[in-house]
């Protein structure tokens, strides 16, 4: 059965999509399920799930499980992610912060990001397994051996290799000639496999088998854990049997907002759903609409701009593990301090002229139980991601984001798992709210959101890319929302970003030049992207019609992936 | 077996492009450059180290460097990381590229292109620089996928210029080797 429905959806990916992930971006439609993914196979088991009577949460576990095989850059066993699940007849919404930690004795580190970031030092403890069996155990319905037969089966009998992966194979082939095991995975005869090869992962596959079978203590515990530790610990990192044995995904409730009438549901602190939701409060104040698509107005752009500088500097500033730190959570995500920073923006030229001298604001004034004074730092550019949105048929809905922190992670596989690099992702200046201690959280800037309209899912979405992914989920929600774009269009529209640790306003080719020519002139320095980038993420996004109920599924063409409705 | 279908490929395409791969010669000792700044340049400094020819790669390298080299091998192939890394844009390394080639016409010194990334490095910016490359070069070996729209076989035709395909990136290496023999 296993065979045959890979055999099928095999044929399906190649009549379709000829192994080539990055050109796809077909819209789908559905009103029984939907699942939005990264790779066709991760959206195809999904759909299994559904069809054979599962719910969201168990199409959105299969599906991770599944990307974590078939697109092995991006997340897997050995990472971390966040997941925002709504559950509409109970009208009950859950986020599980299933991220990493640092190790019980990553202090003793001396720990480089520029210079470690390929190595054992820079693997945290990674949450992805606990957290999929965690919603899984609390939310699914199916048992755990059918939703890990996708991953199995693909990680056992390999896969077709698609552009994506055969490109990011090519040019991150220092990190990966940099352990022997995972050369081992993505090399022939010592040099990188190629779009069309299968790509065979037994020992991963021997490793998911044992989750299946034992659950999370077959990962965290016992003779798999003992050789995890020996292989990190050898290679020069520090996590400990403790660290594996006494990790816990945290189950609490999502980060909520407003724009417009609708709730914002996101990932909560110290991942990214609070920046999403300032940078909505911040756009209430501005008629969007009136002022015209920001691919068409300099203006608009401008604004949404400053808006994002704005955000990020605040990010920087105040997000932090809320365990460690004091966050001013409820001042962040105040419409009062939203229009405080609003009123802030000088909307006719950029300033200051440095995006980098933006000044962070004050959210304590509006959080009465708010105190710290922190110190601000850009966290490491990278982080390589993915996304998928899913949705059942009774319309319960899951966004969920994951990660190995940089493409690739840290490079380094032990018995069979590619481990993450979160360690790159703190700050190392003792005074910033994001300075690396032992068994932390690093912020993140992975925003998995579902939006609800009257108390039914609305737009569930997310997206890879680095700190670029807070930017982009704004663009896609006010393409939707001001602009009454489609969710295919809302998802190939041009996009922008900038931050205060930026030095350009980094535009795709489809923002008009005259727009450009006019963002230059108002002082922003534009450097344009050709085409559609990577650069700019990877969302996948599902729609629900309001009125029909029907939902629209939407893969973005930079990264690739596919929609699956049924 | 592999080495004769090589073998075959070459000679194909050399009696297709009507001109000989022995007028043409090539000596080391080689400088290996990028064109794009695409890691693949990486892995052709593996090959030439493999085949133990007297080889120096400069990713970046500039008409001066051609000094007291006698062969340029090229490897196209648009990486925007790449790029990012080395802190320039498409359009400076376009006009990096051509004036280097250019150098090495003046000084006759030939070049050849391998293009090894398959369809990871076609299309889009990529081709711009493999055109660019090709247009100029004296010999070019290809991994076949990247030659699926005969890219490269028509280039070779038109120009008259041998061309190599092979399947897999590990197997350039003999066809590179047996330049220089």
């Amino acid at each position: 059965m296993i065979k045959r429905t890979f055999q099928l959806v095999l044929l399906l990916v190649l009549i379709l999509n000829p192994g080539i992930r990055g050109q796809s971006a077909y819209p789908s439609t559905g009103m029984n399920g939907m699942a939005a993914t990264a790779h066709p196979l991760a959206s195809a088991a999904a759909i299994d799930m559904l069809k054979s009577g599962g719910n969201a949460v168990d199409a959105a576990v299969a599906a991770a499980f599944t990307i974590g095989v078939v697109e092995p850059d991006g997340s897997g066993l050995g990472g971390g992610g966040g997941m925002v699940i709504y559950l509409k007849n109970e009208q009950k919404s859950w986020f599980i912060n299933y991220y990493g930690r640092s190790s019980e004795r990553a202090a003793e580190l001396d720990f480089s990001s520029s210079r470690d970031h390929s190595t054992a030092m820079a693997i945290g403890v990674p949450g992805t397994v606990a957290g999929l069996l965690m919603a899984h155990e609390r939310f699914g319905s199916l048992p755990l051996k059918k939703v890990m037969e996708p991953a199995i089966s693909h990680a056992e009998y390999g896969f077709p290799i698609d552009q994506t992966l055969a490109k990011l194979i090519l040019d991150n082939i220092d990190k990966i000639l940099s352990d022997p095991a995972t050369a081992a995975v993505f090399l022939d005869e010592g040099f990188p496999r190629m779009e069309g090869e299968i790509l065979v992962q037994r020992e991963l596959a021997r490793v998911l088998r044992l989750i299946a079978e034992k659950g999370r203590e077959g990962f965290y515990e016992g003779e798999l854990a003992s050789s995890f530790v020996e292989g990190i610990r050898a290679r020069g990192g520090v996590l400990t049997e403790k660290d594996f044995a006494s990790y816990q995904p945290e189950l609490t409730i999502p980060l909520h907002g407003t724009y417009r009438g609708y709730d914002i549901l996101s990932s909560n602190v110290p991942q990214s759903g609070i920046s999403l939701i300032q940078g909505l409060n911040m756009l209430e104040n501005f008629d969007l609409k009136a002022s015209g698509h920001y691919s068409e107005s300099a203006r608009t752009l401008h604004i949404m701009a400053e808006v994002d500088k704005l955000i990020y500097a605040d990010r920087y500033q105040y997000l932090g593990d809320p365990g460690f730190v004091d966050v001013p959570v409820d001042g962040l995500t105040s419409k009062e301090y939203a229009l405080e920073r609003f009123n802030s923006i000088n909307q006719s030229k950029l300033d200051p002229p440095r995006y980098r001298d933006a000044e962070y604001g004050d959210p304590g004034v509006f959080d009465e139980n708010y105190k710290k004074e922190q110190v601000l730092e850009a966290e490491t550019a990278g982080g390589h991601t993915t996304h998928l949105s899913v949705i059942d048929k009774e319309g319960n809905a899951v966004a969920l984001t994951q990660t190995l922190g940089l493409f690739f992670g840290s490079g380094q596989t032990v018995a069979g798992v590619l481990f993450n690099s979160a360690m790159t992702n703190y700050s190392y200046n003792a005074d910033n709210v994001n300075y690396l201690q032992n068994s932390k959280q690093c912020r993140t800037s992975i925003t998995p959101t579902v939006i609800l309209k009257n108390g039914n899912p609305f737009l569930i979405l997310g997206s890879p890319g680095a700190s670029r992914i807070i930017s982009t989920i704004i663009e896609l929600v006010v393409n939707v929302i001001d602009f009454g774009m489609d969710v295919n269009e809302a998802n190939l529209a041009p996009r922008f970003y900038c931050q205060k640790f930026e030095d350009y306003l980094h535009v795709e080719a489809g923002i008009k030049p005259e727009v450009r020519a006019e963002l230059e002139w108002m002082g922003h320095p534009v450097k344009v992207y050709e085409g559609i980038d990577l650069f700019f993420g990877g969302a996948q996004m599902i729609y629900v019609d309001p009125q029909t109920g029907e939902y629209s599924g939407s893969a973005d063409k930079r990264r690739g992936g596919i929609a699956i409705g049924y | 077996m592999k080495t004769r279908i090589a073998t075959y490929v070459t000679i194909t395409i050399l009696f297709l492009a009507g001109t000989s791969l022995l007028a043409q010669k090539f000596e080391q000792p080689v400088l290996i450059s990028s064109a794009g700044q695409s890691a693949d340049v990486k892995l052709v400094k593996m090959l030439a180290q493999r085949q133990g020819l007297n080889a120096t790669t400069v990713l970046m390298a500039k008409p001066e460097d051609l000094t007291g080299f006698k062969t340029l091998v090229i490897v196209p192939g648009f990486s925007s990381k790449g790029l990012g890394a080395a802190g320039i844009s498409q359009q400076d390394e376009l006009e990096r590229v051509q004036s280097l080639i250019k150098a090495a016409n003046d000084l006759k010194i030939p070049i050849v292109l391998m293009h090894i990334g398959g369809n990871a490095r076609r299309q889009g910016q990529s081709d711009s620089f493999n055109q660019l490359v090709a247009d100029n070069s004296k010999f070019m070996l290809v991994v076949k996928q990247g030659d699926e729209d005969g890219f490269f076989t028509k280039i070779a035709g038109a120009r008259n210029i041998p061309l190599t395909l092979v399947e897999k990136i590990a197997e350039t290496a003999e066809p590179l080797g047996n330049l220089f023999k």
